[in-house]
Formats: structure tokens, sequence, C-alpha cells
């Protein structure tokens, strides 16, 4: 194999961190540019230039593709993403707030044994731990797949919101919130982004595909 | 705008350019002090043509490979004069408050 065919066969690995729109689109061109770039003498592609096709292929496939002009459904996008780092504090303030559960259940039970009471804030605190980390998953990868204008996101999104509306309701109709009023209040905050964001997306339809290619 | 954005749109202004032509251009505009790689740059064109700052203007083949030249749009000038105001205003405060004239450093 020539010095550049290996050149250049390291390049197209590199640039597989590329969606493979953008690939159809640039590929043929970067390869180009990389070559024209490349030391006379070279024969693999610089660690420089591996991290920059690295972070930029990264970068573009979490990045929205709607146009900046689309002012609703880049707002929209933006506090999903403000919902994602909601639920991050949410996780956060559930693990520091342990004590007040501990205090609850103590309070509640008086005869508790240091064993049980363990049991019981390890019962109440993992599943809202496991269930924010969830959360966090789920408001990113919405993010992504209403920045790139997919129909069906907003759909499932709309789903979202109706089903944290409903536990919303049943958690407050059961008393769940009753532990720490701090809950409540991300949970009122976390439906009021769902919300916002819901009217922004369906407030203007997002364009399936931003640049025709 | 970010100053690697702000550099392309500026080395655009005068005219069709490849992507060759631009990493060479920001390089002499910016006095050799931001040296775009291939990556950064196509990842910023693509965002530029979604934003509808840039088109493509013409592609031809040279040695089997792919060229393809880039121009700006009337909308990516009005963008890049509405910054290319903005941070003049900025230099220009600075340098006020330095007690300077605009220009004169060191």
């Amino acid at each position: 194999m020539s010095e550049i065919a290996e050149l250049e066969l390291g390049y197209r690995r590199w640039l597989r961190w590329y969606p493979a729109s953008f690939r159809r689109e640039y590929e043929a061109e970067m390869l180009g540019v990389l070559l024209a770039h490349a030391r006379a003498d070279q024969r693999r592609p610089q660690p420089i230039e591996c991290l920059d096709l690295m972070s930029a292929g990264v970068r573009m496939r979490l990045r929205p593709t709607v146009p900046r002009s689309d002012r609703s459904a880049f707002t929209a996008v933006r506090l999903m993403y403000v919902g994602a780092l909601v639920e991050l504090a949410t996780a956060i303030i559930i693990v520091a707030t342990a004590g007040d559960i501990k205090s609850a259940i103590l309070k509640r039970n008086r005869g508790y044994s240091e064993a049980q009471w363990h049991a019981e804030v390890a019962g109440s605190l993992r599943p809202l731990v496991v269930g924010a980390g969830i959360a966090i998953g789920f408001w990113l990868w919405m993010a992504w797949a209403n920045g790139r204008g997919y129909r069906w996101a907003r759909i499932v999104f709309a789903i979202f919101f109706g089903t944290t509306t409903f536990s919303m309701i049943h958690g407050l109709a059961g008393g769940s919130a009753a532990f720490a009023r701090t809950d409540l209040v991300i949970g009122v905050v976390l439906w009021l982004v769902q919300l916002t964001a819901l009217v922004l997306i369906f407030h203007k339809h997002m364009p399936t595909v931003a640049v025709s290619r | 705008m970010q100053e690697a954005t702000f550099l392309i749109l500026t080395s655009l202004a005068a005219g069709g350019q490849h992507g060759y032509g631009i990493i060479s251009d920001v390089a002499t505009i910016s006095d050799g002090r931001v040296r775009l790689r291939a990556g950064t740059l196509y990842s910023a064109l693509d965002r530029l043509r979604i934003d509808g700052c840039v088109e493509v203007d013409r592609e031809e083949m040279v040695e089997g490979r792919l060229r393809r030249y880039y121009r700006l749009t009337p909308a990516g000038a009005k963008q890049l004069a509405a910054e290319a105001g903005r941070v003049q205003a900025n230099a220009t405060a600075a340098f006020a408050r330095l007690g300077l004239t605009a220009g004169v450093i060191g």
C-alpha cells in the first residue's frame, strides 16, 4: 500500500466519528483538505488531527441541526438540557436530604432498629436516584432527537409530559411529597420546564431535514 | 459568535473559497494566531449552511478529488457586519477606558 493510500485510510477511520449523513456530504472534500495539509512523508494522521476529527465528530452527533432562526425549537432544546440539569440537581438533593428521610422514618416508626431504618432509607433512596438517572438520560435523548427535528420525538415528549403530569397528581394525592418539601418544588419546576418545552416544540413545526443533503 | 466562525465568514466576505483556501486565509487574517483544522472547519461550515449564512458556490474535481467552493449569503454578510460592529464597539470602549487611541497599543 502506498504512503498516500495508507494515510487516506487512516483519515477515513477517524472520519467515522461523524454521522453518516455528514460523511456523505463532506468526506471526499475533507479528505482532499486533510491530504493537502499532510507532510510529504506522513503515513498516519497526526494526534492533533485525530483529536480534532474525533471531537468535531462527537459534537456533530450531539448538536441540534435545526436552524438558529427557528427560535422556538432552539429554546425548546435548551430547556430540555435545563431539564437534564435539574434532574441532576434532584439526584444530588435526594442524596443530600437523606437525613430528612431518616428523621421522617424514625418519627413515624420510633421502635425501628438501626438495620430497619437503614433498609428503609436505602429502599426509599435507591429508586429515586435510579429514577433521576433514567430521567437525565431521557431528557438528553429528547434534546438530541428534537434538536434533529425528528417528528416522533415531539410525540414521545408529549407522552413523557402526560406521564409526568399523571404521576405528579397521583403522588400529591398519595402524599408522597411528605418527606421533603424540596422534592415537591423540584417536581413543579421540572413540570413547568416540560410544559414550556412542549408548547415550544408544538408552537412551530420543526423541519425534519434542516439542510437538503 | 465564536472566533473561528467570525474568521470563516470574514474569509468568505471577499469571495468564494474552498476549504483549503479558507484555512490558509484564516491563518493570514489572524496573523497566524488561529489555525483551523479540517474537523473544526467543516463542522462550522455545516452549521453556517444550516443557518443560511453560507452556501455552495460551485464544485469542481481537482486531481480526482472534490473541491467545493463556498460563498457568503446576504444573511451571512448581515450577520458578519453586525458581529464586526459589536466587536468594534467593544474595542473602542476598551481603548477609550485605557486612554488609548484605537490601534495604538504598547
